[in-house]
């Protein structure tokens, strides 16, 4: 009991390090509430939207397309819907989505770099050429090819991210094993018997983490703008869902009209993208600083 | 009259030097209290372990820091050069004196030269910056220089790229342009430390040359005791920040008057002493002082010290003077000799009787790469494999330990690790009393896994990072003695207590242990497997003098109550001497010598043997240096040797027989099992040897 008390301060106290770590960095600084807006809206947005966000007026016309004012801050869009409660509302499917295929992408490259970098030989090579072609597609048409066939689901989204993140992943983690492998730790590791899988999974895996913790978060960026691309290209979540990308398509003909329907959605986007950028550079300068300190 | 005043000020002298570094964990200490004086035509050594602050002390006089420390630093008390204060100048000055009359030498050579430049351009570029000369002049004077450290062909070696040159080459290289300019004071960071023994030995025959050639100061940073006892002719012993001991080296040497000296010394494998009686090494208990640790008013040393009273650790000792220009901060310096640290215990020899062996090893292989045909340019060129080892056989007696000796290159880890199945081997077999052993560890059983367990080099890559450091242990526990999960935690704080670490460091991460504690987290888990055989790959090497004696002790200790044997692998000869019952000398992927150890070290031996033990430095400057040197470089090993594997290096070679014939084997005169890989006779070899 004492013992998980203590392992839990002690969890606390790196946590809230960490935290104060990456506050002492302007990144951190300007990326931590942009981020923390975000997760809020992810869990409690439909909470707090002050209208629902697919209901529309009865009387359209009289709602469509009205610039923000006090009843509606950002405005209505052409079908009368409150587009700050459907931006609000649009977080939390977003966020779930491109956290998933960031998440499928960093366990299928770390595995399969790991694997392939620990094994060595023919299967590396076979391995890492296979990676090399996936890389060598764009990224959005290889996800739109599997799209097209797996048909727009929220988990088909995610896998399709996931899959198509892999080969970048997969080539940062080999690098790091192939420098780990011929450490003596791994060495005496096989000395005393462990099989491949232990190896991998208990002894090289630990040292790996910090490696994908950095892979992670720039993955998770450009998972966001995936998301966002695609439901922009109308293979996302599909309507009347909100969803940033297809509020965006869906408001493109009314650009001149009415651009706060798009700029809304847009600056959402954007402020995500960026904030998560930033968090990440604000984690990396923060572990960099531990770790001097810890040097000196 | 004018000449005498001139020698009465020192040429450099430190007084009260303290280094200050400031982090944001806060401030350290790295240099408290550092006090030396170098005369012109004098080289002062500046010893210490590893982070006692040497180096910083060296390069504080020059104020450049920046190598150990990117952020703030200050430096206190006074340097004095030429009568002028080196603290107080400004940088503009400083930069002058740099490089012009204060020369620097650094430890890693190959990193010092510019990789993109022959080396005969870098070095007229120096000439032609500091001394402003014609292209002409500083092609000449480059050539003089080369030949003045000794360089061959000096006039044809500034072609070259630093990566076409030795370590050796490299390192006389660097010396070359530090003397480039005249300096009056030369500063050398361990600068033999990288080095291999034989060429190790050559530049400290240079160095020699050197301090009676040129009239300048040489400050000498080591911590090898026994170049330090070759070349210098004042001693400064550093501990934890401070001088702790200051005179000239015989002083040092046979009369210290400080515990730590004392200790330092005795720490060091001697060579067996005149009446033949093998005692048996002694430690200085504990770990050098960390400089986080907070500097209270006490001798910094008394932790570790036997002859500590109590007044040592309320009082800090100042520095008095004890003799003839020699200094010690010490307050019972009148009371300290060479017994403090216990008497001299004569080695238990019982059980070192030979039983059956415990491992066989015959007709190993190894070849590295493959035969490989590139394009470049006109026509292919073939690039054979590295035949790393090629035709090595052994045996391991049953409680008894192996030494394997030679210098880098010459497949002794290559051996270690066929033996221990991490490269799978080509040719040969291996026999673990009876079983034959499979090429790779994967395809042995668990058994014979218990059987054999491997030591390497870096205690710091041994151990996981991420794991706490029972880890190694409790896994070996589990895997090899079959423990559970609760047992194997029990008996890791056993094996811990074993290893002399109190159960309690096992839950630290590596990072939070020293390299001595790490070495011995290590040791205690390749004791868990009650092995028959445990291989030692330089597991001493990366650790400080007083930290390798405790762990040379440990396994000692090991051996006696269980019996293991060993395979011993280290380019140090002193060590491999005192712990081993027999020899293997290895070069170039062959064996040059084999048998036990007395028979091996004393005459006849093989040439590359005789070679090897005389560029062992000896802490003892009265000690004579054997004058037999090896020049060039190890060979690629990518060709077949036609001949002799030695004769293209060999001092002894006696003529084209040993260009076209491989060597026959000789049975030396002192027991069966010593073999001698030469075309010399042993009869002519003891002749040769004698004299």
């Amino acid at each position: 009991m004492t013992m998980i008390r203590s392992g839990l301060v002690a969890t606390w106290r790196s946590v809230r390090n960490t935290f104060r770590l990456i506050f002492r960095t302007w990144s951190g600084r300007i990326a931590l509430p942009i981020v923390l807006l975000h997760l809020v809206l992810t869990f409690f947005g439909p909470l707090i939207a002050p209208y629902s966000p697919t209901a529309m007026p009865e009387s359209i016309d009289q709602y469509q397309n009205l610039p923000p004012s006090p009843q509606f801050w950002l405005g209505t869009d052409q079908y009368g819907r409150d587009v700050l409660s459907r931006v609000m509302c649009g977080a939390g499917s977003l966020i779930a989505t491109a956290g998933t295929g960031a998440l499928l992408g960093i366990i299928l490259g770390a595995v399969v770099g790991m694997s392939s970098g620990y094994k060595g030989g023919r299967v590396d090579e076979i391995v890492m050429r296979v990676m090399d072609g996936l890389m060598s597609f764009p990224t959005l048409l290889l996800a739109l090819l599997v799209l097209f066939t797996l048909g727009p689901s929220r988990f088909n989204i995610a896998a399709t991210i996931g899959f198509v993140s892999m080969p970048a992943i997969a080539r940062v983690v080999r690098s790091t094993t192939l420098s780990l492998k011929n450490m003596e730790f791994v060495q005496s590791a096989r000395l005393r018997g462990e099989s491949t899988f232990y190896i991998i999974f208990r002894e090289l895996l630990p040292n790996v983490l910090p490696v994908l913790g950095v892979e992670a978060s720039v993955r998770f960026s450009y998972a966001i703008l995936s998301v966002a691309s695609l439901g922009f290209l109308g293979l996302g979540i599909q309507p009347p869902s909100p969803d940033w990308g297809l509020m965006i398509s869906q408001s493109r003909r009314f650009l001149v009209v009415a651009p706060w329907v798009a700029l809304a959605p847009m600056g959402a986007v954007a402020s995500l993208v960026i904030g998560v950028n930033l968090l990440a550079d604000g984690i990396r300068q923060a572990t960099r600083m531990a770790k001097e300190d810890k040097h000196e | 009259m004018n000449e005498k005043r001139k020698n009465e000020t020192p040429l450099l002298e430190v007084d009260h030097l303290a280094v200050t570094f400031y982090t944001p964990h806060g401030t350290f200490n790295v240099v408290r209290d550092v006090s030396f004086t170098i005369q012109r035509g004098e080289v002062l050594a500046l010893v210490g372990e590893t982070g006692c602050g040497k180096s910083i002390s060296a390069f504080a006089i020059v104020r450049y820091l920046l190598p150990f420390h990117p952020g703030e630093s200050r430096v206190d008390g006074t340097i004095f050069f030429e009568g002028k204060d080196l603290i107080a100048m400004p940088d503009s000055e400083l930069q002058k004196l740099r490089g012009n009359r204060i020369a620097m030498v650094y430890q890693n050579p190959g990193t010092s030269l510019n990789p993109t430049m022959r080396v005969g351009l870098q070095m007229e570029e120096v000439l032609k910056q500091h001394l402003r000369v014609e292209s002409k002049q500083a092609h000449q004077r480059t050539v003089e220089l080369f030949d003045s450290v000794g360089l061959a062909e000096p006039d044809r070696i500034g072609q070259r790229y630093p990566h076409q040159l030795s370590g050796g080459m490299q390192q006389r290289v660097m010396i070359a342009m530090a003397l480039a300019c005249d300096p009056d004071l030369l500063i050398m960071d361990e600068p033999t430390t990288g080095l291999d023994v034989t060429t190790e030995a050559t530049i400290l025959d240079l160095m020699v040359d050197l301090k009676q050639r040129v009239n300048a100061g040489i400050l000498f940073v080591s911590h090898n005791l026994g170049t330090v006892a070759r070349v210098a002719d004042r001693v400064a012993v550093m501990y934890a920040g401070q001088t702790v001991e200051q005179g000239p080296a015989s002083a040092i040497f046979k009369r210290s008057k400080h515990p730590y000296t004392t200790g330092l010394l005795q720490c060091v494998p001697q060579p067996p002493s005149e009446d033949e009686t093998n005692t048996r090494l002694r430690s200085i208990p504990g770990d050098t002082y960390a400089p986080e640790e907070v500097n209270l008013q006490a001798c910094l040393f008394a932790p570790r010290c036997p002859m500590a009273q109590e007044m040592c650790h309320t009082e800090a000792p100042e520095i008095l003077s004890v003799g003839d220009s020699h200094q010690s901060r010490c307050f019972f310096w009148n009371n300290v000799h060479k017994g403090i640290w216990g008497e001299l215990e004569p080695r238990d020899e019982g059980i070192r009787e030979t039983a059956e062996p415990v491992l066989n090893a015959n007709k190993l292989q190894r070849f590295f790469g493959q035969w490989q045909r590139k394009y470049i340019l006109f026509g292919p060129r073939v690039r054979p494999p590295v035949r790393a080892v090629t035709d090595i056989g052994f045996e391991v007696g049953g409680g008894r330990t192996l030494g394997i000796v030679g210098e880098s290159g010459c497949g002794k880890t290559t051996v270690a690790r066929l033996v221990a199945g991490l490269i799978p081997r080509q040719r040969g077999d291996i026999l673990l009393r009876t079983e034959e052993l499979a090429p790779m560890i994967e395809e042995r059983t668990d058994q014979q896994r218990a059987a054999l367990r491997m030591v390497f080099q870096n205690p710091t890559t041994s151990l996981n990072p991420k794991l706490p450091a029972r880890h190694t242990i409790v896994r070996s526990l589990q895997k090899l003695a079959r423990l559970s999960r609760k047992d194997s935690h029990e008996r890791a704080e056993e094996l811990a207590r074993a290893v002399r670490l109190e159960p309690a460091y096992l839950d630290r991460r590596p990072e939070a242990l020293s390299g001595g504690e790490q070495q011995r987290i290590v040791l205690a888990a390749a004791f868990a497997g009650e092995s028959d055989l445990i291989i030692a790959d330089e597991a001493v090497a990366s650790l400080d003098v007083s930290v390798q004696a405790q762990v040379i002790k440990l396994l000692e200790d090991h051996q006696r109550e269980s019996g293991t044997s060993y395979i011993f692998i280290s380019h140090d000869l002193g060590v491999v001497r005192y712990i081993s019952d027999d020899i293997l000398v290895l070069y170039a992927g062959h064996i040059a010598e084999s048998g036990p150890a007395e028979c091996v070290l004393n005459i006849p031996s093989h040439p590359y043997t005789e070679a090897l033990l005389s560029a062992v430095p000896i802490p003892d400057p009265d000690a004579t240096p054997t004058r037999i040197r090896l020049g060039g470089a190890v060979p690629t090993l990518r060709e077949r040797f036609q001949g002799c594997f030695f004769a293209g290096r060999c001092p002894r070679k006696i003529g084209p027989i040993c260009d076209n014939t491989p060597p026959p084997v000789h049975i030396g005169p002192g027991s069966p099992d010593h073999a001698i890989h030469c075309h010399i006779p042993v009869e002519e070899l003891i002749k040769l040897q004698s004299d």
